[in-house]
């Protein structure tokens, strides 16, 4: 009987061996490279976002498919301005306030009427109407700690941070209704789980009382809410010492780790039944000599080889369109000719 | 309190997000020397401190924020004084490029400039290439200093090299440039046609040193 990428990552999940293990690279923008879509287009029409990830199973046929990794389309929800990069996903151009006082008179984008998070949502419903019950369908949310930064700007949501406490508990009440409204939605449209970037949680931005006090106990509001399964992706930042501060998060089924870390401390510290996702560097693919990829590839599935709690994963952020498909192809089958026991 | 312990309690202070113990260590000091002597003698050596940490990532971004706001705090009071750190060089022609909206990299700038005794043009976010050039004519200031953080807006940044180099005065004014992006991608310093960059915003007054004096030999009274 043939495995499925579904049997596999379930199999992962439940830490259970497999010839190989599962496998997922961030090719959320390299669709749009292989079908010729401009990235104006590719970020609007949830047709076009499936043509692409089409193109990517055509390419490497990964075991999870990622909806759109375009964060900034939820700040363009709460009135955010965005700018269409011509290789990159959208970025914030212009934030949708400037003064945190503003964020009282927001309303939370409406998830129905909302065009940007109808695009969201439609392609995930794309994507799980095809693959369901074959391959899992990863949504990408914005962390409700860090959309403040895509609204206002860092400086002004460090400052709300430091200054204005109470101010601050209230924008992520607001962000964090918006964040389980959004995650249960994507996930009632078909996503298998939530992949969240989250960026201020970490020490290199955020004194310690501030990610005790203010951050963690927010985010351990919001995902209680969720009904589905959480991954908790590194966010650009190595957060192999820090895992112990989002053990006991609930909902968070998964660490996605960066290229930085090591995969067999992070495994010591979060012990042997939570999944791990990790930890080739995404984004430098197109850089690298090809040799080079592939022994990086060798290396985490030789570090790996007996831990069934694992999918391989790019990390960081989405591959660029420069990368060369046959470096995606060479990555793909050697994972595939990985040897394993069934 | 010898200026060693105030310096060590304000940088303690500040790693512990302190603001309030920050200011009033720095206020008492005011009141047994002057406001020139606080920012002299102890807030710009605990800067450059900090800026070393920053450099070496050994510091919190909400850290590096927290000791802007604290200089901020302390030149403000002393200009309310008049005794502020005489701005006896300079004018910087300051701004984020066309098109960027993240002001941070620019307001620390901006505030460790300041302490240092540097007169600053702040022309605030998404500033076009002409308005930097007019303000740095009209001015008569040798450093064009612009700050972008995304890739794309930083590319913005050619246009200012461009109007300067049109209007013959690429010896007269030098470009300095900033942001996260030039972290991350160090050639595009080079590729946008900037003359000098630093990694922290603390050491913005050391390189608007080098560039005034590189422009200043050639500069027309």
């Amino acid at each position: 009987m043939t495995i499925t990428s579904l049997d596999r990552v379930l199999s992962a999940l439940q830490g259970l061996k497999t010839s190989r293990p599962p496998f997922t690279l961030t090719l959320s923008l390299y669709g749009a490279g292989l079908t010729g879509c401009p990235l104006t287009e590719y970020y609007r029409n949830p047709e076009r976002y499936l043509e692409g990830q089409d193109a990517v199973i055509g390419l490497v046929d990964p075991d999870i498919l990622f909806a759109p990794f375009a964060l900034t389309l939820e700040a363009e929800a709460f009135g955010s301005d965005l700018v269409f990069p011509p290789a990159n996903p959208p970025n914030v151009k212009k934030p949708a306030f400037r003064h945190p006082e503003d964020f009282k008179h927001l309303a939370v984008p409406d998830v129905d009427q909302s065009p940007s998070l109808v695009y969201l949502r439609e392609s995930v419903r794309l994507l799980s109407g095809k693959f369901k019950g074959v391959k899992p369908v990863c949504a990408v949310l914005t962390a409700p700690v860090d959309l403040p930064a895509l609204l206002m700007g860092i400086d002004m949501w460090v400052e709300t941070l430091l200054f204005h406490e109470s101010l601050a508990t209230d924008i992520l009440e607001k962000t964090g209704r918006h964040f389980i409204t959004m995650a249960n939605t994507l996930l009632s449209e078909g996503a298998d789980f939530i992949a969240l970037p989250v960026m201020f949680t970490h020490p290199s931005l955020l004194y310690r009382k501030m990610i005790d006090e203010t951050i963690l106990p927010a985010l351990h509001r919001t995902f209680a809410e969720i009904k589905g399964p959480i991954v908790f992706h590194h966010g650009g930042n190595p957060i192999g010492n820090h895992l112990k501060d989002y053990l006991e998060l609930p909902q968070v089924g998964a660490f996605a780790l960066d290229h930085r870390d090591s995969l067999e401390k992070a495994r010591a510290m979060v012990g042997p039944g939570r999944l791990l996702l990790g930890n080739l560097n995404g984004p430098a693919l197109g850089r690298m000599p090809l040799d080079s990829v592939l022994r990086k590839v060798d290396q985490v599935l030789t570090d790996r080889q007996d831990d069934p709690c694992f999918i391989f994963a790019t990390s960081a952020a989405d591959i660029p369109l420069d990368t060369p498909p046959e470096t995606l192809v060479s990555i793909a089958s050697r994972i595939r000719s990985w040897p394993g026991e069934s | 309190m010898d200026s060693e312990h105030a310096k060590n309690h304000l940088l303690e202070f500040i790693l512990s997000g302190d603001r309030n113990g920050a200011n009033a260590l720095l206020d008492e000091w005011t009141g047994q020397h002057s406001h020139r002597s606080t920012i002299s003698d102890v807030l710009e050596p605990v800067l450059t401190e900090i800026g070393r940490r920053w450099v070496s990532e050994s510091i919190s971004l909400a850290a590096g924020y927290l000791a802007g706001k604290i200089a901020e705090d302390t030149l403000m009071k002393a200009h309310a004084h008049e005794e502020s750190v005489p701005l006896t060089r300079g004018p910087v022609v300051l701004g984020n490029v066309e098109d960027d909206y993240h002001s941070l990299g620019r307001k620390l700038v901006g505030i460790f400039l300041r302490t240092s005794g540097w007169r600053i043009i702040d022309l605030g976010n998404d500033v076009p290439a002409e308005t930097f050039v007019d303000e740095a004519v009209k001015h008569d200031a040798r450093v064009i200093a612009v700050s972008a953080m995304m890739f794309t807006t930083a590319r913005n940044i050619l246009k200012i090299r461009e109007e300067i180099d049109r209007r013959g005065l690429r010896d007269r004014i030098r470009l300095a440039v900033g942001g996260a992006v030039f972290k991350i991608r160090p050639e595009l310093v080079e590729e946008v046609g900037g003359d000098g960059t630093t990694a922290s915003a603390l050491g913005a007054p050391e390189l608007m040193d080098k560039l005034w004096r590189a422009a200043d030999d050639h500069h027309i009274p």
